[in-house]
């Protein structure tokens, strides 16, 4: 039995396509003073600290070096600080990270950080490009937009899903979005509005795809003892892990299926006694960068069977008012700060547990899941939060 | 505080000058196969898998994609740290002392398809420091300046250094550089930065180094060649180099103390039986030995005049040849855990000591050189 663990503090900083107002330390010192005050705790609490972020869109090697006095003084203390890179799973496995670092009973409070500035990139897909092999893969055009159209023909071609399904999955997170004053896009879209945007890779239109963001985030994970005398309503990590899906696109048989997160999902489930999703969860932050990801989402993950999920966005099962809410905080659709997306979904299920969601709270959250995908969909972690210690 | 955590599988490649036909993963994974044979094990023993590298130094984005396959991740949960491969170890550390994994490896790649001194140029901060042209191994050249100036250390000394460290790789068949020089010529090499000259730098090489970590019970399973992590401790400093003391290394002391603590060690220069440390420079030994308390602050000089680190001193330091004959950037300071264990194992070869019962491993992590430097200390023993 691990050590229990427990998210006591979550903030994250506004997010627009470039936060020209302040420098990125500043920046990265907007989330972490927010986390750290949402606790009641000072600097000098944290025992260690994992940051997250994608070099290459920042334009910066080691941007945790030039921030590192914004995570709480790290550098001037001499305190642990660890870096993780895992594409857009950064920042889920920054939160994984955060955990084991209190699990092990090696520290108490633990800070967990990740930003990222993707205003520096002239064009992140250009970048993320250079995650494919050079030879075989590279020269296609591979990324992010790319891998998530091809999810989408093979969706539409199997299961029937159809424009304007997904022009549904994003009509209801730029609602969402609406209500959290952390999000990039807020601006009302309109069935119609979606469906008459313009068409970047088909059958993805721009109302289908994430923007690029500029934003940072921090959580803070605490051991059971200090989480109590922390905050009465501390939100669990109940369930937590990650996923490794082959290197090479053509070796994935799985595009419209994501066969890799329904075996995660199942793992992490399984720590957290969860087995009916749809029932137990009273909220979902899915990392849906594009609307085709959450419908496909919420069939590996097992809200409904393989090729129904469309079904539950027409039946607005995942609406705010629906039963399963799925992205409250208007989603990775409506904010992309690459590398801190996979820990906004984290922060946003651990306020959601701990009732501090403000005008996207869900009434009564006592299971939260928060879902990450990255390398050019190689990757995925998933956590479990819960108003009950596991 | 949960099981204890062993090492029980090192694995190596051979350190090469410059790329061959290999690309950086295929490093990870010749290592990684070493590891799971020298451990008898196969990649499905594995639970958890934790890479290193850095993406600006790989060329290209999310280097750990591949890393994380050529290290046997596939379907299993892997992490990845933009760190040197000692920090992949810590984390791995935590991953079994959490109780939640039994088996991990660990990889670390370095190679030389871009330069690492090129690149860490871009690790500073654009507006203020970058223009100045400032590199890992310029802001380690301020450093050591800022600890000469202030102890009087001399070049002769640092040279002893080079000697020593160049004097013990050249009987490391794995070492990279293999062959022995005078104080004479180090102190005649070519500058390279005031007050480094060639001789106080190291190579640049191409390899990887694997180790895999063990819980007690899995540990105990799996292999009668045990080392235990005993201790372990790492921190950061800050980045702003005018606004610190160069002099010392109050990262690395901070870590060594933290390691100390939970390995029960008050007197290192007494308790320890070997250190393998992250020689990035010659000067860098001489201020590590400061930080790991085997010395006073401005006492480093004594100890290497006295022979006290060198073959048959109170504690040999970096009888592997160190990072001056090998220095695989990003798996460096894996690579003094693995030298270190290979020691308590018994297992080291030429340089193999006596008796190696505990033994300190020094890694620094460091994209920016001085600037938020990042030091691990692991305090490893036997049985």
């Amino acid at each position: 039995m691990p050590r229990r663990v427990a998210i006591v503090g979550a903030s994250q900083t506004p997010s627009s396509s470039h936060r020209k107002d302040v420098t990125y330390p500043e920046l990265v010192y907007e989330a972490v003073s927010g986390a750290l005050e949402q606790a009641g705790l000072q600097a000098d609490d944290i025992d260690a600290v994992a940051y997250g972020s994608m070099d290459p869109f920042d334009g910066i090697f080691a941007p945790e070096r030039w921030n590192v006095e914004a995570c709480a003084g790290a550098g001037a203390a001499n305190r642990p600080l660890m870096k993780i890179t895992t594409g857009g799973t950064t920042g889920g496995s920054t939160a994984l990270a955060g955990y084991y670092h209190v699990a092990s009973g090696l520290f108490d409070v633990v800070l967990a950080v990740a930003s990222q500035r993707v205003g520096e990139s002239l064009e992140a897909q250009l970048v993320l490009n250079t995650a494919v092999d050079p030879i075989y893969e590279r020269w296609l055009g591979a990324g992010a937009i790319t891998i998530a159209a091809l999810q989408g023909v093979r969706h539409f071609w199997r299961y029937g899903t159809t424009e304007e399904d997904l022009a549904l999955i994003a009509v209801k997170n730029y609602d969402n979005a609406r209500r959290n004053p952390n999000a990039h896009l807020m601006r009302m879209l309109t069935v119609e509005d979606a469906l008459n945007t313009r068409l970047v890779s088909w059958p993805l239109r721009l109302s289908d795809c994430c923007p690029s963001s500029d934003g940072a985030v921090a959580v803070i994970f605490a051991s059971e003892e200090r989480a109590r005398k922390i905050t009465d309503r501390p939100a669990w990590v109940s369930g937590a892990g990650q996923i490794t899906d082959n290197y090479w696109m053509g070796d994935r048989t799985w595009y419209e299926d994501w066969d890799s997160l329904s075996m995660l999902a199942r793992r992490v489930y399984r720590q957290a006694k969860i087995d009916d999703p749809l029932a137990e969860l009273d909220v979902a932050e899915l990392y849906n960068a594009f609307t085709i990801q959450e419908i496909i989402e919420y069939e590996a993950l097992g809200f409904c069977d393989k090729g129904k999920g469309a079904e539950l966005i027409r039946n607005g099962v995942t609406t705010m008012e629906g039963q399963l809410p799925v992205c409250p905080s208007g989603g990775v659709l409506c904010t992309n700060p690459i590398g801190a997306s996979g820990l906004i979904r984290v922060a946003e299920a651990a306020l959601q547990v701990m009732g501090k969601a403000d005008d996207r709270q869900v009434p009564n959250v006592r299971k939260a899941l928060a879902h990450a995908w990255g390398a050019v969909i190689g990757f995925h972690t998933l956590m479990v939060l819960s108003s009950e210690a596991p | 505080m949960s099981d204890r955590v062993a090492i029980v599988g090192i694995g190596q490649t051979a350190l090469r000058d410059a790329a061959d036909d290999r690309l950086y993963h295929e490093h990870d994974y010749e290592a990684a196969r070493l590891a799971l044979a020298d451990a008898g094990l196969d990649r499905g023993d594995v639970d958890t898998v934790v890479c290193s590298g850095w993406d600006a130094v790989d060329g290209r984005t999310i280097s750990d994609m591949h890393t994380a396959m050529s290290s046997g991740g596939y379907l299993k949960d892997s992490s990845h740290v933009g760190e040197d491969g000692i920090m992949a170890l810590a984390y791995a550390y935590m991953r079994i002392a959490a109780g939640l994994f039994d088996v991990a490896l660990v990889t670390a790649h370095g190679h030389a398809e871009s330069s690492f001194e090129t690149v860490s140029n871009v690790v500073f901060d654009p507006l203020f420091v970058r223009p100045l042209g400032l590199s890992h191994l310029i802001s380690l050249a301020l450093q050591a300046n800022a600890y000469v100036q202030r102890y009087g250390v001399s070049e002769e000394q640092a040279a002893k250094v080079a000697v020593k460290n160049r004097g013990y790789g050249a009987a490391n068949p794995r070492a990279h550089l293999r062959s022995p020089v005078s104080v004479e010529e180090t102190l005649s090499s070519d500058p390279v930065c005031y007050p480094l000259r060639e001789l106080h730098c190291p190579p640049q090489s191409v390899g990887g180094v694997a180790v895999i970590l063990a819980s007690e019970d899995a540990a105990r399973r799996i292999s009668d060649k045990r080392v235990w992590i005993s201790g372990i401790g790492w921190a950061i400093d800050s980045y702003d180099l005018g606004s610190k003391d160069l002099s010392r290394l109050g990262s690395l002391a901070e870590a060594a103390a933290k390691a100390y603590r939970m390995a029960g060690i008050s007197d290192p220069l007494e308790e320890l039986d070997l250190a393998e440390v992250h020689d990035i420079t010659a000067f860098h030994e001489l201020m590590a030995y400061e930080a790991l308390g085997l010395a006073a602050e401005g006492g480093a000089a004594r100890l290497i005049e006295d022979g006290d680190t060198g073959p048959g001193g109170r504690l040999p330091v970096n009888p592997s040849g160190g990072v001056l004959c090998a220095n695989p950037y990003g798996a460096s300071g894996l690579l003094r855990v693995a030298e270190a264990a290979l020691q308590v194992r018994g297992e080291a070869g030429d340089q193999q000591l006596e008796s190696v019962g505990k033994a300190l491993a020094h890694g620094m992590s460091a994209p920016s050189g001085a600037a938020a430097r990042t030091d691990c200390a692991v305090i490893l023993e036997g049985v």
